[in-house]
């Protein structure tokens, strides 16, 4: 699984410009599944299993990651941007960027030498943070660069025993999880989309449940593990290595609580997202049409929405694990 | 010697504190034209001229980085930074930590509303994740040694970035100057020297000064490049040519003649003037023993102190044309 993460990680997807993402995914699934791509770029599949499900179920990752998007050159042919999706500003400067897939930048900055007093503690207007890809005027960037490309963080892939560091985990471990139940031969039908546009507000998926109409959905997706050095247990939200994380609440969605239980309870590895903040998909999926009831799994990441994010293997494999098992559980009527 | 490809591998290498893989480097392409001795993170070449008149060429070599201070059982690291880097860019970068074997680590990045850093003013506020848990201690000792990762890569043009260019860019620019010097006449003697401990305080150039005993120094650094938020009058332009000094501690007649000879080959030069200490090895080297007449030349760089630095190649080649030429004048 690890090599197929890496392959994932590395191919570069901002919200809205998910194609090499999409591709990939496609290229993983094909032989495996029917799907087709909706007028959103979202990839919605169905996997044809043993058996007619009491419950039509939904399962969702998304392709997209957050990134940056040039919105002016500059006479001094320097790029300015703005960010796509959450990125905290510490985590811009001084970064080198791929334009549009081939061209190398650096978000640059004042040098530390020449900052004073509060200028050194506090985080500078990410408006003021500008991209320089080593050209002198406008002309030579308009060249290489248009308003509108999207740019991302480089990254590399690095695995320490059961850890991975890379960039857009959240939510390439997602799409893994789906690929790989896609790939293995299922006890009910089920439905998985790969949906866009997540960063940017939930939009990607809406459309997808829209379509899709199920019962239930599963929703995959990283969350924020803040189990590091310097933050007291109660703020941890999630610990790595404590397997799959479930939410109770978080910052769009109240889940439901039956499907919440069963999941902590299955015997898989699991643990509660202790913090009601953040969101994904479901905050979109469960309101759909008429509501659906809606669990979402979740896999630890560190440093989330930054160019080195960390996860752990064992809790990418549980999340896959209690995914197919809450499959079964909502499809047989079970849950 | 091919400039670019010698500077990607002395940008890659690592010298600080007791690793010194960029000196190696250094040291081995020196000897090809001087001879060159190897002490710990220093290199000094000596080229034999005429009489006993000797000018150093000074660049230093070390780099900043950090060192680690604490190791807890789950395998965070707390370091203090050697040299001056800016704490708000380190949340989730990415370093090596050079212990028993090297470890990749990230600087942790917590948001705010977690309990994560606001005011950037305590590095010890800022965790390495070693990604080893409690083996960490099995590798990594207090006092090892964290740097920048990021392999040099190719910007636009002739421009290109990576960490420690500062000031592997002086270094590469006195290794050509010393392959166009080998073989010829030189007026006097030249002493090449690689040195230690610039980022801590300008240490390892008062005691290589002092060693060498020098007529004359000429002091290659790099210096502030212009960019949307440094101050005109703070910096240079990138791709402008050769920074020469202009300060009340270095020697008048050094930047005039730098000046004139820019000049007089049309080669692109700017000046930089500093109101007292310039902040390199020369406010060290100009005071050693009895006194040294020092010069100042550098070369523009973006970015300083990250793992992002920018130069032009073109300005370490018109640095070393100015150099060849202050040195072997109209034989040049």
């Amino acid at each position: 699984m690890i090599e197929l993460l890496k392959q994932l990680c590395i191919l570069d997807g901002t919200s809205g410009d998910e194609g090499a993402v999409r591709e990939f995914v496609i290229s993983q699934i094909k032989d495996h599944c029917e799907y087709k791509i909706d007028n959103l770029g979202n990839i919605i599949a169905f996997k044809k299993g043993k058996k007619e499900p009491s419950k039509k179920v939904l399962i969702d990752a998304h392709l997209d990651e957050v990134g940056l998007i040039i919105t002016h050159i500059e006479e001094s042919g320097f790029l300015r941007f703005k960010t796509v999706g959450g990125i905290d500003t510490a985590a811009l400067m001084f970064r080198r960027v791929l334009v549009n897939g081939k061209t190398l930048g650096v978000i640059g900055g004042k040098p530390v030498h020449l900052c004073e007093g509060d200028e050194r503690k506090k985080l500078p207007d990410a408006d003021n943070l500008y991209i320089d890809i080593g050209v002198s005027s406008a002309d030579e960037a308009k060249a290489l660069v248009s308003v509108g490309d999207c740019a991302v963080m480089c990254s590399d892939f690095i695995s320490c025993g059961d850890k991975v560091l890379t960039k857009a985990l959240d939510d390439r471990v997602g799409c893994l999880v789906l690929i790989d139940l896609l790939k293995q031969d299922a006890e009910y039908d089920f439905y998985a989309s790969f949906s866009t546009q997540e960063e940017v507000g939930l939009r990607g998926a809406k459309v997808a449940a829209f379509a899709v109409e199920p019962d239930a959905a599963i929703v995959i997706d990283g969350t924020t593990a803040a189990d590091v050095a310097g933050v007291a247990a109660a703020k941890q939200v999630c610990r790595q290595g404590e397997g799959a994380v479930v939410s109770f609440m978080d910052g769009a969605t109240s889940y439901d609580r039956e499907y919440y239980n069963a999941a902590l309870n299955s015997g898989i590895k699991a643990q509660s997202k202790c913090a009601v903040a953040g969101g994904n998909n479901a905050g979109v999926i469960h309101l759909s049409r008429g509501g659906v009831r809606t669990v979402a799994l979740s896999v630890p990441c560190r440093y989330i929405h930054t160019a080195n994010s960390v996860c752990d293997m064992r809790d990418v494999i549980a999340v896959r694990d209690l995914s197919k098992h809450m499959i079964e559980q909502i499809a047989s009527g079970k849950l | 010697m091919n400039i670019k490809e010698t500077l990607f591998k002395l940008s890659n290498a690592v010298s600080i504190g007791n690793i010194t893989d960029a000196s190696v480097i250094a040291a081995d392409k020196l000897s090809k034209y001087a001879k060159t001795t190897q002490d710990g993170i220093t290199v000094v070449g000596e080229m034999q001229g005429e009489g006993k008149y000797t000018l150093m060429l000074e660049a230093h070599i070390d780099e900043v980085g950090f060192v680690v201070t604490d190791i807890d059982d789950k395998g965070f690291l707390t370091v203090k930074n050697c040299g001056g880097i800016d704490l708000r860019s380190l949340p989730a970068r990415a370093v090596t930590v050079h212990g028993k074997e090297k470890v990749t680590g990230v600087f942790c990045a917590t948001p705010p509303h977690l309990g994560g850093v606001t005011e950037y003013d305590d590095i010890s506020a800022l965790k390495i994740d070693t990604l080893l848990g409690e083996k960490a201690k099995e590798v990594i000792s207090v006092g090892d040694f964290v740097t920048f990762n990021t392999k040099a890569a190719d910007l636009c043009g002739s421009r290109i970035t990576g960490k420690s260019l500062d000031n592997r860019a002086g270094v590469v620019c006195l290794l050509e100057l010393a392959k166009r010097l080998s073989g010829k006449k030189l007026p006097f003697n030249i002493v090449f020297a690689f040195t230690d401990q610039e980022e801590l305080g300008c240490r390892g150039a008062g005691t290589a000064a002092f060693c060498v005993s020098p007529d004359e120094a000429i002091v290659l650094d790099v210096s502030f490049a212009d960019a949307p938020d440094v101050p005109s009058n703070d910096c240079g332009k990138l791709s402008g040519g050769a920074m020469i000094g202009m300060s009340p501690i270095l020697d008048k007649a050094i930047s005039k003649k730098l000046v004139s000879i820019a000049k007089e080959n049309n080669m692109p030069y700017q000046t930089e003037v500093m109101g007292g200490r310039t902040g390199t090895n020369g406010d060290v080297i100009s005071i050693s023993k009895s006194g040294v007449k020092t010069g100042l030349v550098s070369i523009p760089l973006r970015n300083m102190h990250s793992d992002v630095e920018i130069i032009d190649i073109n300005d370490i080649e018109n640095v070393c044309d100015l150099l060849q030429k202050y040195i072997l004048g109209g034989n040049a």
